[in-house]
């Protein structure tokens, strides 16, 4: 956390600071009284106020331009063969481009549509209720002269003198070619031109209209018309009883509509459009049904792939970011997920080409286009699937990587301590800079630099930070922020450094809970070597990235020469005071800290961690980059290289090498599979029970450590529901189609595909008798 | 100030605001091109659509699983079919999208005819023009004039298509046409009218300089595409022909099939993106064995050539046996318009020589029409400067080994045209404004557009301007994008009467 720091020196003199007026820069040491200042010197005359921001404006113009200008020539130089790169296209053209102009009909539309369709509705409607009437009762009872009377009643049917010819086909209608009346509408047809709705469909559209329509009560609803409906049409059929008596004849020779009913087939087609509509609604094709799971898997591909490439580009460089087996699980089920798309695809491909007839020509079409851009899909995503690197490679890799690490951090080491001498130099010749003003309401606190922040030497120790862990040097630095906060009375800053020493804490706590871990582990199990270095340098890795919030893992070995931890106290505090002084001469480096805020209790519980600290290891190599302080020391320890320290790094490594070969947590886990149930998701966890004594374990649980952990079983569980979906022919495919993969790979000799696969495979076959299991 | 982009946009916003299931694209003849030249097929089959259908195709099964996006010109015909389709609709919803304006009657017999409410979307979409390259589009039409005055047909799909191509840009330009072109001016006012007329559709963001119009006539330079032209893209037209950015190869004996149509499309093939403004003869050694095809197709006896100095040697260079019959026109029809008002031209002897050599009547008959076409009568510019004759002649006949010195020899009328438009001296009195006000500045978006066709020289030329010139943004469109053999029948059309027009011509006839 240190490190987010700025520098703890700012270039001489450069920055001003406090209540300055902005016309004249006079330094006024407190609001009010630059608030009087302005209003006195300054008041009314803002002309001077423009002139000043001009001026100011005018000279970023001018840098800007410089910029710019030099931008100009820059791009003039490249642009020439550029162009070519970005295919033909010129570079000017590629400016972002709105969407060109549109304008909608719809509202028009709708407007036109909604009269239509109001017109529509009533219609089909009308039919509908008609069509309900005319099949309320028992049909095959009922002699035909009833049935007539009833028809009649429902629509008033058209005068058979008014109909010379049959509207439809023309034909003029005589005792052969008779007239026929429509049972939904009335109107009069030749028998050619006559249709039937048969009552099942009859049904069909009634209960579904009336399931549309109103939801409850249906078939007390529809009891109630045919009552109605016979009372007042029989009214109607009365009155035409008469003129229809001589049809009514002639009907006697038509056979009895039993099951079905006459109409026109202006009222089929209306029915028959109604009756499609009815049916889609609640059919969905196959194809549709395994369309939506083929991009239901094209979609977990596209959230998990990049996912995946970003493990492996990591793992490949050696970095510890990710773990090999998190990664080698993730590769696995994108990789279901691409046989899943296979499996679909094909399926879908294959639908319906049995059928007796075959399908449409286009359905075909379709069929074998979604096949072939799932193909595209998986050859495009699958050949940016980079493989991950062996447990052997990546052990190389990780080793190649720490020691250009190590190499940059020499380096950068290096570096700062140049500045650092520079600085100091400077420093000296440096006249010390005055405080600008105090805290009015506290006048006789002790005194303490505006700017804000505290020194950290107040009474920590320096002379020796190389030695300690970085963490409990922080720990001290800010126990002695506190002190000196606590004595300024500055109750903010109390709160914000009681919360940044908690956060300390817990880190350390974690350290300290590793470390148990590492010492039960270590009478765990002995474990092969090749694992051991690898886990270690992991963990190493991690620490790197992480700064000391990780450090955990690599105080372990310190135990092992544990010595009575309260002795160290008082090393420490006289190292501090040393230091006390050195750091005073300094005072700009007070800035460096930002601001802090306030609350007020803590001391005791800084006292019980002290009394919990372990010596520290020789750190300073990595903390110095994360602890700004350890610039204050004038050491140069990496320059010379007959530092007594740097021996000691360096044994230190290879201790930690050692150490962890036997005592690794993560070894049977990854060695041995079976086993890995019993390891639960955070070794942390369980090694708690083991450190039952530590008094922070409470603070353990927010070990940035545990999220990387491979074996949480999410793999598993993640893509066993998918699998459960998965009928026995999917399975079988897929296992094929697995079958093929390991030959592909074998083929092209990467092995460790191979056994990934085959480790697939073993799994697909389990579910699969498993499937076959449940069936029975 | 990109057109392909502009399309592109269009197409993914019908296909986006369709949301996700499986869709088809019902399109017309036109749309199809329109579509296809800026959209590879698997590229759009990630955007889920699956189908590609004729809005007019009988052979259409009704799949209502499937969402249809109709993309089609407003066309009579077009508006019959979707009647029809929305009567009975074989998909389950459907997204309309015209390329142009349509009229209110036109929604009216839609919105009734769509009883079963499948209609989602209505609406314009102006992407009513061929985006061959980002900054050229072509509306594939051949034949747009007769005589010297419109084709009636063609001037109403030229305006739609201009119009679209503003409206696609976001443009409402000033409009400048070529004095001497009857047509120019009658596009320009056409153009203006829609403008006029559709005021709230071109209630564009008013930028500090508005954009320019420049509206030009192919018979001001008939020689450009008289010419070779020597970029790849040039080349493969010249050679192959190349409609939509694909090359028809069907014809070629003994083609393997997956070649009988290749798509040139600088998205997705880099060799061509990377090449296509190039010279051939720089990227000639990448492509030896078109080279050798190439050279194969025209033994010149280049060393013979490369000391012409004169046009007289034009006769000997007819008599070579080697030159082919078009390449004999050609040479004709060059001197014809060079030499058409000198005193002592040879002419009739050369057409003497034409005849002598075999060459058909038609093509004999070409030689007259050109200069009918492109000759000094019509020209309002100074189309050739005695240097350039030389200059031409050597392009014309240099081969394959003379490449380096054939690159930038010949520059099209039009870069001078441009050249001078961008730094604000083109003559109002050859190139004047449409209405009274003009433009005080120089202009910045510059849209121009040839009537009679553009060829890829100058596709070349404005894209070298797009270049150099930052700050100025061109767009070269045509009715066509011609090679030589398309703009002989471009001439024909024009020249011929009405009665005896060659029928491949005829409207939006195919090139080929």
């Amino acid at each position: 956390m240190a490190s987010s720091y700025p520098p703890p020196f700012e270039g001489t003199g450069e920055v001003k600071e406090g209540f300055l007026c902005p016309l004249c820069l006079k330094d006024l040491q407190s609001f009010y009284q630059l608030q009087d200042h302005y209003e006195e010197e300054h008041s009314g005359d803002d002309r001077h106020v423009r002139g000043q921001l001009k001026n100011l404006v005018q000279k970023a113009k001018k840098a800007k331009d410089k910029l710019l200008k030099r931008d100009g020539d820059d791009r003039a130089d490249t642009g020439s063969y550029e162009s070519f790169y970005y295919g033909g296209v010129d570079p000017y053209m590629w400016e972002p481009q709105e969407l060109g102009a549109t304008r909608s009909h719809l509202d028009l539309f709708k407007k036109h549509r909604a009269a239509r369709i109001d017109h529509y509705v009533i219609e089909v409607n009308k039919l509908i209720i008609r069509l309900e009437k005319l099949t309320s009762f028992d049909r095959t009872t009922s002699d035909a002269a009833k049935i007539r009377a009833i028809e009649k009643s429902v629509v008033p049917w058209v005068n058979d003198s008014d109909v010379p010819f049959c509207p439809d086909c023309g034909n003029k209608f005589n005792i052969r070619n008779r007239r026929h009346h429509c049972r939904l509408c009335g109107s009069i047809m030749c028998r050619k031109c006559m249709d039937f709705v048969p009552l099942p469909l009859a049904q069909k559209l009634i209960n579904g209209t009336r399931e549309a329509l109103c939801v409850y009560g249906s078939p007390s609803h529809s009891q109630s018309p045919p009552a109605g409906g016979g009372s007042s049409g029989g009214g109607m059929g009365s009155r035409r009883g008469s003129i229809s008596s001589l049809s009514s004849v002639t009907s006697m020779l038509e056979e009895k509509d039993d099951e079905r009913i006459r109409c026109c087939h202006h009222c089929m087609d209306k029915l028959m459009k109604r009756q499609q509509k009815l049916e889609e609604k609640d059919h969905t094709p196959d194809i549709v049904k395994l369309y939506e799971r083929l991009r239901m898997c094209m979609e977990k591909v596209d959230e998990r792939a990049p996912e995946y490439i970003r493990m492996a580009e990591s793992l490949n460089a050696g970095e510890t970011t990710y773990n090999l087996d998190t990664a080698g699980g993730l590769r696995l089920e994108v990789q279901k997920y691409y046989e899943l798309i296979d499996a679909l695809s094909k399926r879908i491909l294959t639908l319906g080409t049995k059928d007796d007839p075959p399908p449409h020509p286009k359905v075909l079409q379709l069929q074998r286009m979604i096949r072939y851009t799932a193909t595209l899909f998986v050859q495009e995503k699958l050949l940016g699937l980079m493989s991950l690197p062996t447990k052997d490679k990546y052990e190389e890799l990780k080793e190649k990587r720490k020691q250009e690490q190590e190499k940059r951090l020499q380096q950068e080491r290096l570096a700062t301590q140049e500045t650092l001498k520079r600085r100091q130099e400077s420093e000296r010749n440096r006249p010390p800079v005055s405080t600008n003003g105090e805290l009015p309401q506290a006048p006789r606190a002790p005194r303490m630099t505006k700017a804000g922040g505290w020194l950290p030497s107040a009474d920590s120790g320096h002379a020796h930070s190389e030695l300690e862990d970085p963490l409990l040097q922080q720990i001290k630095n800010i126990q002695s922020f506190l002190r000196q906060a606590r004595e300024a009375q500055r109750t903010d800053e109390v709160a914000m450094l009681e919360e940044n020493l908690r956060q300390l804490q817990d880190e350390y706590d974690q350290q300290q809970t590793s470390l148990a871990i590492a010492l039960s582990q270590k009478l765990a199990e002995e474990e092969s070597l090749q694992e051991g270095e690898f886990k270690r340098l992991e963990v190493w890795e991690r620490q790197e990235r992480w700064g000391p919030a990780t450090q955990s893992s690599f105080t372990r070995e310190q135990p092992l020469d544990i010595s009575p931890v309260g002795g160290f106290q008082d090393e420490q505090d006289t190292e501090a005071e040393e230091l006390t002084p050195k750091a005073e001469r300094s005072p700009s480096s007070v800035r460096a800290f930002p601001a802090l805020t306030s609350q007020e209790d803590s001391p005791p519980r800084l006292r019980s961690l002290g009394g919990h600290i372990t010596p520290p290891g020789g750190e300073g190599q990595h903390g110095s980059s994360y602890n700004p302080f350890d610039e204050d020391d004038s050491t140069p320890v990496e320059e010379d290289p007959s530092n007594p320290f740097s021996e000691d790094i360096k044994r230190e490594h290879r201790e930690v090498t050692n150490g962890k070969k036997e005592y690794n947590p993560f070894d049977e886990d990854v060695e041995e599979d079976n086993q890995a149930e019993n390891v639960t998701g955070n070794p942390f966890e369980e090694d708690d029970n083991t450190v039952a004594g530590n008094p922070f374990k409470e603070a353990s649980g927010n070990s940035p450590g545990v999220s990387t952990n491979p074996f949480d079983g999410d793999d598993d569980s993640e893509a066993l529901p998918d699998l459960d979906m998965i009928e026995e022919e999917l399975l079988l495919q897929q296992i094929d189609n697995i079958r093929a993969y390991i030959f592909d790979a074998k083929l092209s000799s990467r092995l460790d595909e191979v056994e990934l696969l085959s480790e697939n495979l073993r799994e697909l076959q389990v579910t699969l008798q498993e499937q076959k299991k449940k069936k029975r | 100030m990109n057109v392909t982009l502009a399309v592109k946009q269009y197409i993914s916003k019908m296909v986006e605001s369709s949301g996700p299931g499986m869709k088809v694209l019902l399109m017309d003849r036109e749309t199809t091109s329109i579509v296809s030249v800026v959209y590879t097929h698997s590229e759009i089959l990630q955007k889920e659509v699956y189908l590609f259908e004729r809005m007019d195709s009988q052979n259409r099964d009704s799949m209502k699983h499937l969402k249809a996006i109709c993309f089609l010109r407003p066309t009579k015909e077009n508006v019959e079919h979707l009647i029809q389709e929305l009567r009975r609709p074989k998909y389950s919803v459907y997204f309309i999208y015209f390329s142009n304006v349509i009229s209110k009657s036109e929604i009216k017999a839609l919105a009734e005819a769509d009883e079963q409410e499948v209609v989602a979307e209505v609406q314009e979409f102006y992407g009513d023009f061929i985006a061959v390259n980002p900054h050229l589009f072509s509306l594939n039409l051949l034949g747009v004039s007769r005589g010297r005055s419109w084709e009636p047909s063609m001037l109403s799909r030229c305006t739609q298509g201009l119009t679209s191509v503003l409206l696609a840009l976001k443009k409402c330009p000033m409009i400048r046409y070529q004095l001497s072109s009857d047509m120019s001016k009658r596009l320009a006012e056409s153009v203006k009218q829609i403008i006029t007329k559709e005021y709230e559709l071109f209630d564009f963001r008013k930028t500090e300089v508005p954009p320019l119009l420049l509206i030009l006539d192919r018979s001001d330079d008939a020689i450009t595409p008289l010419l070779n032209q020597w970029t790849y893209q040039a080349m493969v037209h010249e050679l192959l022909g190349l409609n939509n950015n694909r090359i028809d190869l069907s014809r070629v004996p003994g083609i393997s099939k997956d070649l009988k149509e290749v798509v040139l499309s600088a998205d997705n093939d880099e060799f061509y993106a990377n090449n296509m403004y190039l010279n051939f003869g720089e990227i000639g050694t990448n492509i030896k064995n078109l080279m050798e095809d190439f050279q194969k197709k025209r033994p010149k006896g280049q060393q013979k050539l490369e000391s012409i100095s004169d046009m007289k040697s034009v006769r000997r260079l007819l008599q070579n046996p080697r030159l082919s019959e078009l390449d004999a026109v050609r040479l004709v029809m060059l001197y014809a318009l060079r030499y058409e008002r000198h005193s002592s031209s040879i002419l009739p002897s050369l057409m003497d020589e034409l005849s002598r050599r075999g060459v058909s009547e038609r093509h004999r008959k070409m030689v007259q029409s050109v200069v009918e076409y492109g000759g000094k009568r019509v020209r309002g510019s100074d189309l050739i400067t005695p240097t350039d004759a030389v200059a031409i002649t050597k392009q014309f006949f240099k081969g394959l080994k003379g490449v380096e010195n054939v690159y930038a020899q010949h520059q099209p009328l039009l870069h001078d045209t441009l050249d001078q438009l961008i730094k604000g001296r083109l003559k109002d009195s050859q190139f004047p404004y449409l209405g009274a006000s003009s433009l005080r500045d120089r202009p910045q978006d510059i849209i121009l557009f040839v009537i009679g066709g553009a060829t890829y020289e100058e596709a070349l030329a404005v894209y070298n301007m797009n270049r150099s010139t930052p700050g100025v943004r061109i767009v070269l469109g045509g009715s066509s994008i011609h090679n030589t053999k398309s703009f002989l029948e471009e001439v024909m059309s024009a020249t011929t009467h009405s009665s005896d027009r060659p029928t491949g011509s005829g409207r939006h006839g195919s090139r080929r």
